[in-house]
């Protein structure tokens, strides 16, 4: 089904129901999240062999873990024994081995299984076949992206392509050096809102003169509502006054010497669907991962990336974090304002999108099309 | 005395297990040593040989007892029992066993097979 026209000026949101119900939440789980490329860790948290995390992923648990050869590997968290949560730890280093607390089957950092209670006395067992459910990876930005997919889509079409086809150029990203740079603070944010609103808000620039008042002034067109998200390759250019991208427009920090001049003093906008949002600004980057929890519930994890140096200074950076920390606090409130109305009578049939939201009835069409309609 | 394996299919840090019964373990340290231990752990029935090689001691993978390999005394619990040690042999290019004749010090359930109606 395509998203429907009401007047050529408005055309129809998806119906309340897609935000509350724990069936299309269901769907969500199966056909995007588990078969999308998704971002689960900055990869300089797993700085370490034996640095883990575990990350949940559509309805399963991943664990995500550094090897003694510095390659990272995904597993499900699920000991292949009698199916006990493996690591029940957000984040840890093992020493050696992940074991299972019930029965201690030991699994290697590589997932083979290499130890288990009388294991040498089953004669007639490979323990080959007892490893732990594999998950792809790939590491790209200084992220690492996992896809529990049985055949997962190529990478580049899927993660890079949206970037590139946001930017319009394939070297655009790399020109801010994602991977290099550091984590000057980050922020998580649990959201009482459906994962689809907190995306939706992201693409649009509708609200920003009403509810950002300190971006607009350091981003003066956003108060026109045509988000950097409507353009191909646009970035917002920063207001004549504003020294950097900061709460009160003064001065950032040292800039990414790699950006480009045309890339300098504007703001840049990224949606890697299903869950990433990132902004780019000459001296700092800051880049959100979703972890959609709950119909009503997504956490957030945010992080302000700078040049390693700035970080290792020690460098105030109060005022470049406070802009978007109060943006998307901003964001946030709204997302939270609209979930309750969701299953309100007068939004069962939907709302509807002004022109310059119209390119979200796209992401409609993609959601709906993914969990088979 | 029984043949074991060629010096050159044992690399420092490595473990060669013999499926004799009990299973014997030899480890060739990272220092160049040889020594040879029974496999079993004493506490559950694990293989040493899965176990994390530590200068002169092995770790158990299961539950990091630790055993001094020129002893075969556990050094650290939960294992109490000492594993059996045997004569390593070097002749020529291949690694031989002496087997100790003790009586080994084995878990309950080691080699045993299943246990009808076994509870914990």
């Amino acid at each position: 089904m395509t998203t429907s026209s009401r007047t050529q000026s408005l055309i129809a949101t998806l119906p309340g129901t897609y935000y509350t119900s724990p069936e299309v939440f269901a769907r969500e789980q199966e056909h995007i999240f588990e078969t999308s490329w998704f971002c689960a860790v900055r990869s300089a948290d797993l700085a370490a062999p034996g640095a883990f995390r575990t990350v949940t992923v559509g309805r399963e648990s991943v664990l995500v873990a550094r090897g003694r050869d510095q390659g990272v590997r995904a597993f499900l968290n699920v000991c292949r024994h009698r199916g006990a949560r493996l690591c029940t730890e957000e984040s840890g280093t093992v020493r050696r081995a992940f074991q299972c607390p019930y029965h201690a089957w030991t699994y290697n950092l590589q997932g083979e299984l290499i130890a288990a209670p009388n294991l040498t006395s089953m004669a007639d067992v490979d323990r080959r076949d007892y490893g732990l459910g594999r998950v792809q990876v790939r590491e790209w930005l200084g992220y690492v992206w996992v896809n529990l997919a049985e055949r997962p889509g190529s990478f580049e079409e899927e993660v890079m392509a949206a970037v590139t086809a946001r930017l319009g150029d394939g070297e655009a990203i790399a020109r801010y050096d994602l991977a290099g740079l550091e984590t000057g603070k980050r922020i998580s944010y649990d959201v009482r809102a459906n994962w689809k609103l907190i995306v939706e808000n992201f693409m649009e620039c509708y609200h920003c003169a009403t509810i950002h008042p300190e971006l607009t002034e350091v981003l003066p067109e956003f108060a026109d509502g045509f988000a950097a998200q409507f353009y191909v390759g646009h970035g917002a250019a920063f207001a004549k006054e504003a020294e950097g991208f900061t709460v009160d427009g003064s001065a950032g920090l040292e800039r990414i010497p790699t950006v480009a001049a045309e890339q300098d003093r504007r703001y840049y906008a990224i949606t890697v669907r299903p869950q990433v949002f990132v902004n780019l600004v000459p001296d700092h980057v800051i880049f959100h991962r979703m972890y959609p929890l709950a119909p009503d519930r997504t956490l957030v994890e945010c992080e302000w990336l700078y040049l390693p140096e700035v970080v290792a200074q020690g460098r105030d950076l109060t005022r470049s974090v406070e802009l978007f920390d109060r943006v998307n606090r901003q964001d946030f409130d709204a997302c939270e304002r609209c979930q309750p109305a969701m299953s309100s009578r007068g939004y069962a049939g939907g709302g509807v999108l002004v022109p310059s939201e119209h390119h979200l009835a796209e992401f409609h069409d993609w959601v709906r099309g993914r969990i088979g309609e | 005395m029984i043949p074991v394996c060629r010096l050159a299919d044992l690399p420092r840090g490595e473990a060669f297990r013999l499926d004799t019964k009990p299973p014997v373990v030899v480890f060739h340290t990272e220092d160049g040593e040889f020594y040879a231990i029974d496999d079993t752990c004493t506490h559950q029935d694990a293989s040493l040989a899965e176990g994390w090689l530590e200068g002169c001691a092995v770790e158990c993978p299961l539950h990091a007892s630790k055993f001094d390999l020129r002893t075969g005394q556990a050094d650290v619990p939960p294992a109490r029992l000492p594993v059996r040690t045997h004569q390593v042999v070097i002749e020529g290019e291949t690694i031989h066993l002496v087997l100790s004749d003790a009586v080994p010090n084995l878990p309950f359930a080691a080699g045993r097979g299943p246990v009808a109606g076994g509870a914990t």
